[in-house]
Parts: structure tokens; C-alpha cells; sequence
């Protein structure tokens, strides 16, 4: 009987909360127009006119990266084809069966977008949802906060750790917190669309960043902001062949399956090396995750499987997947293998440094965080914004590797 | 006589405070959640509005669900590591089934399949008299490895959010369906375990598997039973989170596990077997979410958040482990004779 008092007085209590609901946000409908205005400015001091003028006098070109290079880089425009009729009935080794993937954000029909405010950045509240924790996504918030703070805006950082479920809650909470804008970085391509499609309905703006969600979800945002994945693997397959005098066998250590770098860190490769060297073969690939362990004992596993066949092998991360495959062409002594990875952790420009990796990918995780923070403050100026806004690519090797240090992350 | 008089009722005032003890440590975890919610009602900003309650509810449905035939599988002393693999064996049947089949159909062979993983490891732990916990971890393996050779480790979705909007959206402003269907099912084997003789013999079997066959009842039965429900709703809670944002990820069970053996320890359930309750693993699910949001809300990290759930379960094993130390210090004597021993009545 107590038992049952307790239950029905906690039931109680939650329904009068749900009725009365202190702060009163209401579950956002889905909107009717096409446009509608983003939320109210949350500026605080002198009025819009004044805030306008002050974030636009803003000057962050002067800002620069833990590895002195500059924050905000100069970003970088792609040549876009046209679209296949079915990009999927072309051969993976094409790279235009890969379009929709590559090429995300450009075609798509914006629904529901709100118009800026065109009032200002100084004291607008940025929610920033990140895919998990990372030291590179530690690096990412740096160069964030950075611009946040150039242009008077507050960033409230949250992460899931990598955990689509929370993620998910993740998101309702913010849009309860009803911010002036979303940065999300998704988890998954996929389960991003609904992601984005809520906050989208809610009439919050929102922006994408770092990875590249389906392109049916492209549409619910103002624009996308990051690294240039398959640009950038390109380059890299460049430097691959020449090492490998365009010819021989070669392996791949996958991204994390679901998400767009493991499209992007294969089949950049894969499309590009088909393209310039024929004649080099791609053994195997595999997701090993990013344990040095798994991957060391993947590596060896190549090694004896393939043997002399096996001439160059490609990381998708440069920091624990790398130092799996140093250990185990080291164990095997095939210090001969030809190394390449993305990335520009603190590991993979020891190893560039070292010699034992051949090049690595350029890819600033401040200025990656810089340069999204950078497109809210434009929106926020009713700046234009374009659809996708790509950092600049850089291939690094031995020869260019001390000026990017010391390693942001 | 006067003396033997106070002695009564020294023993009878000892009594009562046991009894008071006993009842606030079978009702903690409503009062945990109690104070749990006040103070993030009065601290954390935008916790306390009807948006953020739905919030709650909805995070809590996908492991409430998922606890309920877990906390029968514990019940009955056993362990079933598999529920994470499960769930997403649901959501990963019911968004690949449903361009072929539609929702409802594909529905139904997601749940099936969870029922199927259940009934296997039902059937090796109660009839090849395979300990639980390797059973459990043999299929948790099979089944994510299965639905990783399948999907080739890509996500799944379908561009239709008709059902996904429906399952989200509050009926009348308070409950979404998908959090009203979750609680009724918590309820219906909540009063099906708890009240009826049939559920009373997952009890019976958990305290004491030899004592529950000689009063006949069919204890191998019972045991394929309860892992055929955690297979059940397990898949159930991964179809209806995967229903209701029209995609699932082959990692969507991972952390789950740990949540809702966290949340089944705190709502009372003894990994000895022979106690627990349905529907305070719901309300232990509810105030993890609750802790959850809240610390959310007042700008901790992920990590702040597992450590503070870490504490609240080592709180909960703690005090039960007092509470056993304190059974057993007096187990065997009869308290009144101790009480007038210690008056010095005799």
C-alpha cells in the first residue's frame, strides 16, 4: 500500500511537472514556410546596429595555431563534376560512384533554412556537439573556442562520446536550450539526417562540420565545414606512387566504418592510385579500429600473408594505427615498406621526422574547429555563407615537417 | 515486572526502527531519484520544462526496456551479457526488413530474432548446464559479429520519418508513444512476475533452484523463459529506438549493457538471484537519465557523468553489502531474548 502511495505520488509529481514545466519550452512544431527568422539576438550591450558593426570590424587573420601556423587558413575552393545518372551502378574504383558521398551538400535543396538575423555575433550562444572525445577533438574545441571568444560569442561544448544514443539526447537537449546556433559534429552519416532534420524543425540554425553527413541531410543545414577528405587522399595517393615508382602491392588501415573518412581514407586512394599507377595493387584493407595492438597484429598478418608482394601500406590514422604498423614492419624487419597516413598527429610527424612514414596529410584540428565557428560568425554578420566551406590541403613530408611543430595534438 | 515492562518496549522501539530501515532501503531508489531531481530542478538551468521531461523520458525508454527481461534473468541468478548485441540486432533487422517488408512485419522478425538469440541461450544454460556468463558472452560475440559481417560495419536508414516522428511526438503534450508503449510493457510483466503464481516462480527459482523443483515447478523452463524475454526486449528497445530515428548503427548496443546492469543492481535486483523488481529497474533507468541530463544541463562532460553514475552504483553495493554484514551479524539469534540480555532484565 505504501508502495503503491509512493509510485502514484512520483507519477503525480512528474505529470504536474510535465503540465506546468517551469521555463515553459515548448516541443518545437515542424514548420510550414520554407523561411523562417532564426531565434531572437541574445546580444547584450549596445543595439544590433552597434553589435553589427563591432563583430564586423572583428579581425582574426592574426590568430594562429598552437603550431604557429594561422588559425583561420585560407580556404579553398573544389571543381564539382556533374553528377552521374546512378553513381552506384559505376565500379568503386570510379571515383564518381562515390559522388553523392564526396560531393555531399553542393546539389542539395535547402529546406527550412532560417534567415540571419544579419545583427551580429557578440554575445550570440553557440552549442557546439561533438562526435566524441579525441585528442583531436580536444585540439577542434581549442581553435573553436578561439574564434568564439574573437567574436564575443559563448560556446557550450557536448559530447557523446561517440554514442549515437546519446548523441541523440544529446541534440534534444540543445535545441531545449535553444541556442541562436547548432554545430553539430555527426557520429553517423546516416542517423545524422534525423539529427538535423529536429533541429532543423525546431528553427534553430544549424551547421555541420568536420564529417560529411548523407546528403539528404545536407539539406536541413546553412552549410558544412572541414577538411577536404577526398582532396586530400588524392594528393596523398600522388606522393604514394611516386614513392613507390608506380607499381607494387599496397594495403589500407580503415576509419571507423559508418562515418565519412572511412569512405573517404579507402576509396580517395583506391579511385586516385587506379587513376595515375595500374600497375600498384590493393591487397587487402581493414578496419582494425584505433588500437596500435590490433594493428600491429593486422600488419604482421599482411606481412606473412603477402610477403614480398607487399610494398606500401596506407593508415587512415596516423597515431595509434601508425605506430601499430612502425611496430610490426620493425618486428618483421620490412622497415622497406613505403608508409603514408592521414592525419598530423604528434606521432605521425615524429614518424615522418623519424623516416619511417613517407608523408602525412596536413589537417590543422584547430582551424578545423576555427573555421566552422568562423562560418556561424558570418551567418551571424549576414555574411553570404557558402554550402560547403573546405580548410586548404597540404601534403607533408620530411622536408616541410618542422614547421608544423610542435603537434597540436 | 516493571523492568520486564521497559524491556518490551525497548525491544519493541529496536523493531520498529528496523522495520522503518527495511522499508527506506527497499524504497531508495525512488528517494534517490527523489533528491536527484529536486536539486537538478533547483540548480541545473533549463532542466525543470515539459520539453526536457519528454527529453528524459525519451532517453530512459531504449534501457528501461531492455531492463525488463534482464532484471528476470537476474532474478533467476543468472546473467545475460548479450542484451547490448540483441538490441542492436533488433535495430539493425527492423531498418534492413523494412523497404521489403514494411514496418510492422520487419518489426516482428526483429523481435523474433531477439526471442531466437534468447531461447539459444536459454536452452545451453538450462539444459547443457552452460554457467550464464559464458553463454552470454559467446552469443554477445556471434550476434555483433554477424551484424558487422552483414553491414559490412555501415550504418543503416530509410527516408521516411512519418513512424519516426509519430514515436517522438507527445501525445496531448505529455508522453511520446515510444515511451508509452516502453512503460506499459515495464508494467504488464511487472505485475505478471510480481503477482501472478506463474511469475512468482522466477523468484522461487533464482533463491533456490533445487527447493523450486522439489516444489515442482520446471526450473529448466523457467530459465529459457526469462532469457527468451531479455532476448524479447531487447530487440524490442533497439527496433523501437531504430524506428523511431529511421537509421541504426552496428555499435548501438555497446554502452547500453553497462547502463542497465548499473540500473538493475541499484533498483535492488541481487546478482544472487531471488529478488528484484521490474519496476524499480525502470525507475533506476529514470534516475541515471535524470542524472544524466542534469549534469548535462549544468555543462559536465561524458566523463563527469559515468564517474557520477560510478559513484551512485558503489553507493547502492555499499550499502547493501552493510545491510548483508548487519543480517548476518544476527543471524540465528532471537532478537527479543538479545534485547533483555542486553536491558540485563534476566
Amino acid at each position: 500500500m505504501f508502495k503503491k502511495s509512493l509510485a502514484l505520488l512520483m507519477m503525480g509529481a512528474l505529470s504536474i511537472s510535465l503540465l506546468s514545466g517551469c521555463g515553459g519550452a515548448k516541443t518545437p512544431a515542424p514548420a510550414e514556410t520554407t523561411e523562417t527568422t532564426a531565434p531572437a539576438a541574445t546580444t547584450t550591450g549596445g543595439d544590433a546596429g552597434d553589435n553589427l558593426t563591432k563583430s564586423l570590424a572583428v579581425d582574426v587573420s592574426t590568430l594562429k595555431s598552437s603550431d604557429n601556423q594561422p588559425l583561420l587558413l585560407k580556404t579553398e575552393a573544389k571543381e564539382i563534376p556533374a553528377r552521374p545518372e546512378d553513381p552506384k551502378a559505376l565500379p568503386e574504383e570510379d571515383p564518381l560512384h562515390w559522388y553523392d558521398l564526396e560531393y555531399s551538400g553542393w546539389s542539395a535543396e535547402k529546406v527550412n533554412i532560417p534567415k540571419s538575423p544579419a545583427d551580429g555575433s557578440i554575445g550570440k550562444k553557440v552549442t557546439l556537439i561533438v562526435h566524441g572525445d579525441h585528442p583531436y577533438v580536444t585540439a577542434y574545441i581549442k581553435g573553436a573556442q578561439q574564434v568564439a571568444t574573437a567574436y564575443g560569442m559563448e560556446l557550450n561544448v557536448m559530447s557523446p562520446n561517440f554514442n549515437v544514443d546519446v548523441q541523440n539526447q544529446l541534440v534534444d537537449q540543445a535545441i531545449n536550450a535553444k541556442p541562436d546556433m547548432i554545430v553539430e559534429i555527426p557520429t553517423d552519416a546516416k542517423v545524422a539526417v534525423q539529427q538535423f532534420r529536429k533541429i532543423n524543425q525546431a528553427g534553430i540554425p544549424l551547421i555541420a562540420a568536420n564529417t560529411l553527413p548523407e546528403d539528404e541531410g545536407m539539406k536541413y543545414v546553412i552549410g558544412w565545414a572541414g577538411p577536404d577528405d577526398w582532396g586530400q587522399m588524392r594528393m596523398l595517393a600522388k606522393t604514394f606512387a611516386e614513392k613507390m615508382n608506380f607499381e607494387g602491392g599496397y594495403t589500407i588501415t580503415q576509419h571507423a566504418p559508418g562515418g565519412s573518412p572511412y569512405f573517404s581514407r579507402t576509396y580517395g586512394i583506391v579511385t586516385e592510385l587506379k587513376k595515375i599507377a595500374p600497375k600498384m595493387k590493393l591487397l587487402d584493407a581493414q578496419a582494425p579500429g584505433f588500437e596500435a595492438e590490433k594493428t600491429m597484429q593486422l600488419t604482421s598478418d599482411w606481412i606473412t600473408k603477402f610477403g614480398p608482394e607487399l610494398k606500401g601500406i596506407m593508415a587512415a590514422d596516423d597515431s595509434a594505427q601508425q605506430i601499430g604498423i612502425n611496430e610490426a614492419c620493425k618486428n618483421a624487419k620490412r622497415e622497406d615498406i613505403i608508409r603514408i597516413a592521414a592525419g598530423n598527429s604528434k606521432v605521425g610527424m615524429d614518424a615522418v621526422k623519424a623516416g619511417t612514414v613517407t608523408a602525412i596529410t596536413y589537417q590543422s584540428a584547430e582551424a578545423d574547429g576555427a573555421v566552422v565557428l568562423k562560418m556561424a560568425a558570418d551567418w551571424f554578420n549576414g555574411v553570404e555563407v557558402e554550402p560547403v566551406r573546405y580548410l586548404p590541403k597540404h601534403i607533408i613530408t620530411a622536408a616541410d615537417v618542422e614547421q608544423y611543430m610542435p603537434a597540436q595534438w | 515486572m516493571l523492568g520486564r515492562l521497559e524491556s518490551s518496549e525497548g525491544m519493541m522501539r529496536d523493531m520498529d526502527t528496523k522495520k522503518i530501515l527495511n522499508k527506506l532501503d527497499y524504497y531508495r531508489i525512488y528517494m534517490i531519484l527523489a533528491v536527484i531531481f529536486i536539486l537538478m530542478c533547483l540548480f541545473a538551468p533549463n532542466f525543470f520544462n515539459t520539453f526536457n521531461i519528454i527529453n528524459i523520458l525519451k532517453g530512459m525508454s531504449l534501457n528501461a526496456m531492455v531492463a525488463v527481461g534482464f532484471t528476470v534473468v537476474m532474478i533467476c541468478g543468472q546473467l545475460d551479457l548479450s542484451i547490448g548485441s540483441n538490441l542492436t540486432l533488433g535495430a539493425m533487422v527492423v531498418i534492413g526488413l523494412q523497404p521489403t517488408l514494411g514496418w510492422f512485419p520487419s518489426l516482428i522478425v526483429a523481435v523474433l530474432a531477439g526471442s531466437l538469440v534468447g531461447a539459444i541461450n536459454g536452452f545451453l544454460v538450462a539444459k547443457a548446464k552452460i554457467h550464464s556468463f559464458i553463454v552470454t558472452l559467446g552469443t554477445m560475440t556471434i550476434v555483433q559479429g554477424l551484424i558487422f559481417l552483414i553491414s559490412k560495419g555501415s550504418a543503416l536508414s530509410v527516408n521516411d520519418f512519418t513512424l519516426a516522428d509519430w514515436l517522438e511526438a507527445p501525445l496531448f503534450g505529455l508522453f511520446p508513444p515510444r515511451v508509452i508503449i516502453t512503460v506499459s510493457i515495464v508494467l504488464i510483466f511487472f505485475v505478471l512476475v510480481k503477482y501472478t503464481k506463474f511469475g512468482k516462480g522466477f523468484y522461487l527459482v533464482g533463491g533456490n533452484k533445487e527447493t523450486a523443483w522439489l516444489a515442482g515447478l520446471n526450473t529448466d523452463l523457467y530459465l529459457i523463459l526469462a532469457f527468451i524475454l531479455s532476448g524479447t526486449t531487447a530487440a524490442l528497445g533497439g527496433a523501437l529506438l531504430a524506428m523511431s530515428i529511421s537509421s541504426a548503427v552496428p555499435t548501438l548496443g555497446v554502452s547500453s549493457q553497462m547502463v542497465v546492469i548499473a540500473a538493475t543492481i541499484i533498483g535492488g535486483t541481487s546478482m544472487a538471484g531471488g529478488t528484484g523488481d521490474i519496476f524499480r529497474s525502470m525507475i533506476a533507468v529514470l534516475m541515471l537519465v535524470v542524472l544524466f541530463n542534469g549534469l548535462m544541463c549544468l555543462g559536465a562532460g561524458y566523463e563527469v557523468q559515468i564517474f557520477a553514475s560510478g559513484l551512485v552504483l558503489a553507493a547502492v553495493v555499499l550499502g547493501e553489502s552493510y545491510a548483508l554484514y548487519e543480517q548476518d551479524k544476527v543471524k540465528g539469534q532471537r532478537p527479543a531474548l538479545m534485547a533483555e540480555l542486553k536491558k540485563g532484565a534476566l
